[in-house]
């Protein structure tokens, strides 16, 4: 591979644009394919099954050909409204995973650079928050003020836009108060039942890490589910 | 979720460029059976045969090194490897696993 490709390989995967790498195996040549370009006339008669790969973010080679393709697709966005101890640890964590982290919390004195460094952190209410940010099926939310004022507003964003993933921290009793408030908020049963409340998997740990470890855990249960 | 790219290897990847070392990319193309790494699963190794990411468990890595340090003293630009389970080399490095993979070898420069 030509020195060149490979930094814009890396470059591209720094933005965050989706691309696709088609190597021909016979040759060595690779190209870089954006989506929605055309295609060199040196791998044009394979177009459609290029196109078809990059469509379906699969990876391999073309059937009776040399031609090798591989998707580089971008990180699920994961919004994590309240930026408190827990947050540091889930941060922590999904360092090496594929979700790109946003954080929410209008409390200056917990979303601050120091404690929250090299992370997007938006440092307003909920509602003005959401529309600087886009936000569709394929977000997670992970929510955990536990203070209605804060936490409420954001899931009634992920459930209005059909979040793959809402999770909301809380014990049993704040989850009901919770899920009794939406209700009046006029979501239904099976809108309500999708959050993970409380959030995360059994893992029977309590401290800020354990309990960051459980959502990750059941964020990426989810990932592959949806 | 598939993320052949991922921080600890673009890491590694960058310190290597920058000191202008010679590399050599090795990606996974075809898989047949269980395998413990999927298609384009990516490992990145150095002339010196350091090396970052990952082609199998750690069933194939050692001889994928050795082929790349190979392609790198022979200066040959790139090389197909397969590794079967009947094949005495994936007896030899230990695929376990049962299964069957290809890997790309390639330089980068």
């Amino acid at each position: 591979m030509e020195l060149k490709i490979f930094q814009e390989i890396i470059k591209n995967k720094n933005k965050k644009i989706e691309f696709s790498v088609i190597t021909n195996l016979e040759t060595g040549n690779s190209k870089i394919f954006l989506v929605g370009e055309t295609i060199d006339e040196y791998f044009f008669e394979h177009e459609k099954k290029i196109q078809f790969f990059c469509r379906n973010k699969k990876n391999g080679i073309i059937e009776n050909t040399n031609i090798f393709i591989q998707t580089f697709i971008n990180p699920v966005k994961v919004i994590i409204v309240g930026a408190v101890h827990i947050a540091q640890y889930i941060i922590e964590f999904t360092k090496y995973l594929n979700f790109e982290i946003i954080l929410i919390d209008p409390r200056k004195f917990f979303a601050t650079e120091e404690r929250f460094p090299k992370i997007k952190v938006v440092n307003k209410w909920p509602e003005e928050a959401f529309k600087e940010i886009i936000t569709d099926s394929n977000t997670a939310l992970i929510s955990l003020t536990h203070n209605p004022k804060i936490d409420d507003p954001a899931l009634i964003h992920a459930l209005k836009k059909n979040f793959y993933y809402i999770g909301a921290l809380g014990s049993q009793n704040t989850h009901s108060d919770r899920c009794e408030r939406l209700k009046f908020f006029g979501f239904n049963e099976n809108e309500i039942n999708s959050i993970h409340g409380p959030i995360g998997i059994k893992l029977g740990g309590k401290s800020p890490p354990e309990i960051a470890l459980s959502i990750i855990a059941q964020l990426t249960l989810e990932t592959y589910n949806k | 979720m598939n993320n052949s790219f991922d921080k600890k290897f673009l890491e590694k990847t960058n310190d290597w460029l920058k000191t202008n070392q010679k590399i050599v990319l090795a990606t996974v193309i075809q898989t047949w059976g269980s395998s413990p790494q999927p298609v384009g699963s990516k490992m990145i190794i150095n002339e010196n045969g350091d090396f970052s990411g990952s082609v199998s468990g750690g069933c194939v890595e050692s001889a994928v090194i050795r082929e790349c340090l190979e392609i790198l003293k022979k200066n040959i630009p790139f090389k197909k490897i397969e590794f079967k389970i009947s094949n005495e080399n994936a007896w030899e490095v230990g695929l376990a696993c049962g299964g069957e993979i290809t890997i790309y070898i390639e330089q980068v420069k």
